[in-house]
């Protein structure tokens, strides 16, 4: 995962160099999917905003021990999960929102003519596919194709089990395939047996 | 189920999620369709895709976050490092800067005297370099550290640098090797071979270059690869998915022979012709690709002569043939062997045409 050895790379420089820079590249790079995935569980920009800021004192109060953390982009999601719920703590006893009840906006879908073949009636049709993606789909998407979490990572932060999370991204393949006009029928993969796992 | 298989495994090909047995089933699955072919580079172009990051509202973002770090009265003081990471080094630190340099290079004096003496019996310069390589008879899967997967066939060696990946990716393979290229545009993935050098961004390709075969050949899955001979380094050469790109091996001897012959499109095999694209043969049955089908503990040939199959036969069973007489040499086979002995194989081979062997241990003679 190169994310996790730019962040690695960039946290080294803070505990080591107390480097400024580093810790603002670090903040511009994961404030706008740290403040999503928090907005997504709270619902409030400002706590959003708030959150994310407080994450990030963390990071320049313990400086000295950033070298502890081994997965650099699940610690900055679990954190901002942990810090969301104590918010949400603070005015009742709550706890985290199941996955089809967060909020999410999807920003990756953008068509590159230059890179994609696609006519636009299938840019539409795979716009449609993913508007329409159920919700609990589509919070597992953004995690992993555009905040690039591990399966295990985002089975941890939504209480979702590994199994699931794979179901789902199947399910999301299948439906951007579809808009794609990719048709995978049962015919064609009936010389394909199953000889081992 | 198998549909609901594909689509997990193709998920979790996108997510680096796949091991690399599931990347072989992938493949086989993907191969034996052709006509996905289109649509699963679309989903992969697609995935690859990033929207641009708009920095703006995170700058204004970072300045609340610095104006509630005062407020909260956390200190944050000024580093002294520069922005663009150069250190400043003052007059007493140079002093530092010298004496840290000549003790570094005392250091290596001595460790070059040692591993010099040392490794002098055994083999020269080998200390940067990793080494994998396969017996004849027996097969292995390779996992690079960026992430790339190769699948050695037997009798095949692959090498590449101890710094591998930190500003180039570059490999040396002798033999044969299915590779599935983990994407980094940054960084281009370069094999080298006897005869050819090819240059990857991110794509599943098969290579063949054993010294002792008589062509060198590059088929491509999917994606694109730019090819270049060793001897030719101005002609690239650009594959598309299902092409298979034969060099001449004699091409690097033979030196200039022909300075700008293009490459010639064929159809039917050309012996003549130094350098040839053809097509990747799908099997008209269950269009499985047989290129590749080596990964499946299948030895597939068509069309190909005696004397060719023979020494892929050596490397795969882990034997030596002997052919006496050319025209039995020269007969074109077609088959695939799958958990046949060498025994079995041999026998198989009796009934297309009419020939006669003797075993003896690992050495095999064929005749008349």
């Amino acid at each position: 995962m190169p994310e996790n050895e730019k962040i690695k790379r960039l946290l080294a420089a803070i505990e080591v160099n107390n480097d400024h820079a580093a810790y603002k590249e670090l903040f511009l790079m994961l404030h706008p999917k740290l403040k999503q995935f928090v907005y997504a569980i709270l619902k409030s920009g400002e706590d959003a905003e708030e959150v994310v800021s407080d994450l990030f004192i963390g990071i320049w109060q313990r400086r000295s021990r950033l070298k502890e953390i081994e997965s650099p982009l699940f610690y900055f999601y679990s954190t901002a999960k942990n810090l969301a719920l104590n918010r949400i703590k603070k005015d009742r006893r709550a706890k985290l929102p199941p996955p089809e009840e967060w909020f999410i906006q999807l920003n990756s879908i953008v068509f590159d003519p230059e890179k994609l073949m696609m006519t636009a009636e299938m840019q539409r049709k795979v716009k449609e596919a993913i508007d329409n993606l159920p919700k609990k789909c589509r919070i597992v998407f953004k995690l992993i194709k555009e905040d690039g979490l591990k399966y295990k990572e985002v089975a941890e932060l939504l209480h979702l089990s590994v199994k699931t999370i794979e179901a789902q991204m199947a399910i999301a393949l299948r439906r951007l395939a579809h808009g794609m006009q990719m048709e995978i029928s049962e015919l064609h993969l009936k010389s394909y047996s199953t000889k081992k796992s | 189920m198998s549909q609901e298989k594909f689509w997990i495994l193709f998920s979790r090909k996108l997510s680096g999620e796949l091991s690399s047995e599931e990347l072989i089933e992938l493949q086989e699955l993907i191969s034996q369709h052709p006509e996905w072919q289109y649509a699963v580079q679309n989903v992969e172009d697609f995935w690859g895709q990033n929207h641009p990051t708009n920095t703006i509202n995170a700058e204004d973002a970072y300045m609340l976050h610095l104006h509630r770090m005062g407020d909260l009265n956390i200190e944050f003081e000024e580093s002294f490092s520069s922005q663009d990471g150069v250190y400043p080094i003052n007059r007493k630190n140079r002093k530092w800067y010298w004496a840290a340099a000549s003790s570094i290079f005392i250091t290596l004096l001595a460790i070059w005297y040692f591993t010099s003496k040392t490794t002098a019996s055994t083999k020269l310069a080998n200390v940067e370099k990793n080494e994998i390589s396969t017996k004849p008879g027996s097969k292995s899967t390779v996992q690079l550290p960026d992430g790339t997967t190769v699948v050695l066939n037997a009798g095949s060696r692959l090498t590449y640098d101890k710094d591998f990946g930190k500003e180039i990716r570059e490999v040396t393979l002798t033999g044969e090797g299915f590779f599935d290229v983990a994407k980094n545009k940054e960084k281009p993935f370069i094999i080298h071979t006897n005869a050819i050098n090819i240059k990857v961004l991110g794509t599943v390709f098969n290579v063949k270059a054993y010294p002792e075969d008589k062509k060198t050949e590059t088929s491509l899955i999917h994606g694109s690869i730019e090819v270049t001979i060793r001897n030719r380094p101005n002609d690239k050469i650009i594959l598309s998915p299902s092409e298979k790109l034969v060099v001449d091996n004699n091409i690097i001897t033979e030196k200039n022979s022909l300075p700008h012959q293009a490459v010639k499109k064929i159809t039917a095999s050309n012996s003549s012709t130094l350098v040839a694209i053809d097509k990747i043969e799908y099997s008209p049955l269950d269009s499985t690709v047989a290129e590749i089908q080596w990964t499946q503990n299948r030895l597939v040939f068509r069309e190909e002569t005696f004397a060719d199959l023979a020494i892929r036969m050596e490397r795969w069973y882990n034997v030596k043939i002997e052919i006496k007489g050319t025209s039995l040499g020269l007969a074109k086979m077609n088959g695939i062997f799958e958990n046949e002995t060498i025994l079995q194989a041999l026998q198989a081979l009796q009934e297309t045409i009419p020939f006669r062997f003797e075993k003896d241990g690992e050495q095999v003679i064929i005749y008349q």
